[in-house]
């Protein structure tokens, strides 16, 4: 086996050729393509904006094709030809696109222009006509606030038919197949030598009050249970058994019978983090129903929410029914995440596999083995949070 | 916006990838092209201890034709289907798929693999790579296996993968010369996800139809029966048989309880059944 290349989280020596010239550099595993180009080798041409590929900014030439400089991170581009906007001086397409955005007043401000040139290159070589729709859809992916885009739709037109005109055929030129940048890993690392990850490290959240509770987001789910209502709501009671049904969630102490402080590991594809938090909990026995009120965070973001629970009569003798109400709202960075039909469908699977434990603790089994998924409401906030990343690619 | 620290490890061998994710379980993440896991880092909203990145897996980087299927390795980015560097399951029809994908620069790093592991119910190889019905191959530590696609998608962003697996190649099914596909999506923006995916692969010389709706906060609605939402036989006149009510009825009954949500998927279905029905053609590509 070959030594194995690890780039740990401290800074190792990359190398890659940028606008023609070798460079090595330290980088951290975590630094994108855009900040090592800046920051690291002074090539401030290259635009940052959104950080999540949604802007255009940032995009430069990879291999000679168009990526995301944000979203490549620099260490995993080893090897790779890289081409920014100040590589580009003597290009011969950016040299007509330039003049024609001159000309067609393509630009204001100018911080989108490195990204758009960069994308309207890759449109001029690779678009057969000089057709508007197709030009727009190309640019779609590179934002500019100042121009309402006519201009450089324009400018990209009026080189393309020029070019055609002058008889250069559009096309794309041959590449082996696979992500542009990604040249061959090292030899395989004996895994033994890898550390154990470290363990989700729980942030203590303040305990929030929960006073005047309104819930931004609300939804309603129910499942049924082969066991008499009163057996199952005198289960509610308990909020160890409860939690103890929840994969994910612990109860550290509960300073008296209405209060809980706890914890819900959430994990949703690959997001994962641990809400630390409070919760008061209160329980009708007149109409089989409680409230459990919680607040809770993981160090950025907090969440407060409630669940109202009711246990009915089943459809048949001797079984229960129990309704659920889920209300919650969500502050800090998951925020800007929430899309409530995710939350609804992954509460269906969670619930499902909630009452399945309950099922089985009622049936006197032992409590269900802790699985890899979190299942609760707050883990459900978590994953709101899968959400954003929708607007922005994908794919 | 910066991601917090993590290590890499760029391994060659398809098996030194599955050693490491082995070995390091739930606090190792394997980046493929990276341009959804890139973001979640990015946002901080993934914190992974390690990071395997596998663009370096040549193995990964390959498709191969069979008698009656395309076999796609996990790497083979949007792009690489866009320019037509890998074979099509059928007439231009990944390639229709492909061109619509985000954007030219992520399509250039994103892989088909890496899409379908995300698993975002409203991406498009998840939903188009359905209404085809494609199995996926996954390496493991205890060998290879292949699985039905709507098997390996579990839920939202959740797929049947264990520790250690890693998806390595999508079989797609050759779509006979009979055969026709429609595939629409709605977005408000071009290149955001889809708010409604509908999608139609159609034999009318078999009589066969397979319909999907997808981008419902959910796997696809697959019916890989759809001869109820055409009155319950497939001829030439199909398209006009298209049962709006019976779409809507599945819908209902996959969870979408929202009218509105329902009334837009079936609409999205509807242009796709009009798609398959003639309007479709090779120049009919969704982006640049």
């Amino acid at each position: 086996m070959n030594a194995p290349i690890r780039v740990s989280g401290a800074a190792r020596t990359l190398a890659l050729t940028l606008n023609g010239r070798a460079v090595a550099a330290e980088v951290e595993p975590r630094t994108n393509l855009a900040d090592f180009v800046r920051d690291t080798l002074d090539a401030t041409g290259t635009h940052i904006g959104c950080e999540h590929g949604v802007c255009g900014a940032c995009t430069v030439l990879v291999d000679g094709e168009p990526a995301r400089a944000c979203l490549s991170f620099a260490a995993a581009c080893a090897g790779a030809q890289v081409t920014t906007i100040e590589g580009l001086d003597d290009d011969a397409v950016t040299a007509e696109l330039r003049a024609a955005f001159n000309r067609e007043h393509a630009l204001q401000c100018g911080f989108c222009t490195p990204g758009m040139l960069v994308s309207s290159r890759d449109l001029v070589l690779r678009l057969a006509e000089p057709d508007e729709a197709r030009i727009r859809l190309g640019l779609a992916g590179n934002l500019c606030r100042c121009t309402g885009y006519a201009g450089i739709v324009k400018a990209v037109a009026s080189v393309i038919a020029d070019r055609r005109a002058r008889g250069i055929a559009a096309g794309t030129a041959p590449r082996p197949l696979g992500p542009v940048g990604a040249r061959a890993g090292a030899g395989a690392e004996a895994a033994a030598s890898l550390k154990t990850p470290e363990a989700v490290r729980a942030t203590p959240a303040p305990p929030a009050r929960a006073a005047d509770f309104t819930p931004a987001h609300s939804f309603a789910q129910s499942f049924d249970l082969a066991f008499p209502k009163a057996r199952v709501f005198a289960l509610f009671a308990d909020i160890r058994e409860v939690a103890a049904c929840l994969p994910g969630a612990v109860v550290d102490e509960m300073p008296d019978l209405e209060h809980v402080v706890g914890g819900m590991k959430v994990k949703l594809g690959p997001i994962s983090t641990t809400f630390r938090g409070t919760a008061r909990v209160t329980r009708n026995a007149d109409t089989f129903s409680g409230v459990i009120l919680g607040a809770g965070g993981d160090g950025r973001s907090a969440t407060q929410g409630e669940i109202c629970y009711r246990v009915l009569d089943g459809a048949m003798p001797g079984t229960a029914r129990v309704e659920l109400t889920v209300g919650y709202t969500l502050k800090g960075p998951l925020a800007q995440f929430g899309r409530p039909g995710l939350v609804r469908e992954v509460a269906g699977r969670l619930i499902a596999d909630f009452a399945a434990h309950l099922d089985a603790r009622l049936k006197g089994a032992p409590a269900p083995a802790a699985t890899d998924g979190g299942l609760n409401p707050l883990r459900l906030l978590l994953s709101l949070l899968a959400q954003r990343l929708k607007a922005l690619f994908g794919r | 916006m910066k991601p917090a620290p993590f290590d890499l490890v760029r391994p060659r061998e398809i098996a030194a990838a599955v050693a490491l994710l082995a070995a390091a379980g739930d606090g190792a993440k394997v980046m493929a092209g990276g341009q959804s896991f890139g973001p979640m880092l990015n946002l901080r909203l993934a914190t992974p201890s390690l990071v395997v990145d596998i663009s370096g897996i040549a193995a990964l980087k390959t498709a191969r034709e069979e008698p009656d299927a395309v076999v796609y390795g996990a790497l083979v980015t949007h792009a690489d289907v866009e320019d037509g560097r890998v074979p099509d399951a059928g007439a231009h029809l990944l390639k229709r798929v492909a061109s619509g994908i985000a954007y030219r620069a992520v399509r250039n790093r994103g892989t088909m693999g890496g899409s379908l592991c995300h698993a975002d119910p409203a991406a498009d190889w998840v939903n188009a790579l359905s209404a085809l019905g494609a199995q996926v191959e996954i390496a493991g530590p205890s060998g290879r296996r292949w699985l039905a696609l709507q098997e390996f998608l579990t839920g939202a962003l959740s797929v049947a993968l264990g520790e250690g697996d890693l998806l390595v190649a999508v079989r797609v099914p050759k779509v006979p010369a009979s055969a026709r596909f429609g595939y629409v999506k709605h977005c408000r923006k071009v290149g955001e996800f889809a708010h409604a995916v509908g999608a139609l692969l159609v034999d009318p010389a078999a009589g066969t139809a397979r319909a999907l709706m997808g981008a419902i906060d959910a796997p696809p609605l697959v019916l890989a029966d759809a001869r109820d939402l055409f009155g319950g036989r497939i001829d030439a006149d199909f398209a006009a048989r298209f049962d709006a009510a019976a779409a809507a009825a599945a819908l209902h009954e996959a969870g979408v309880i929202d009218p509105v949500d329902r009334h837009v998927h079936v609409e999205v279905l509807r242009r796709a059944v009009r798609q398959a029905d003639g309007l479709f053609s090779p120049d009919t590509r969704s982006a640049a």
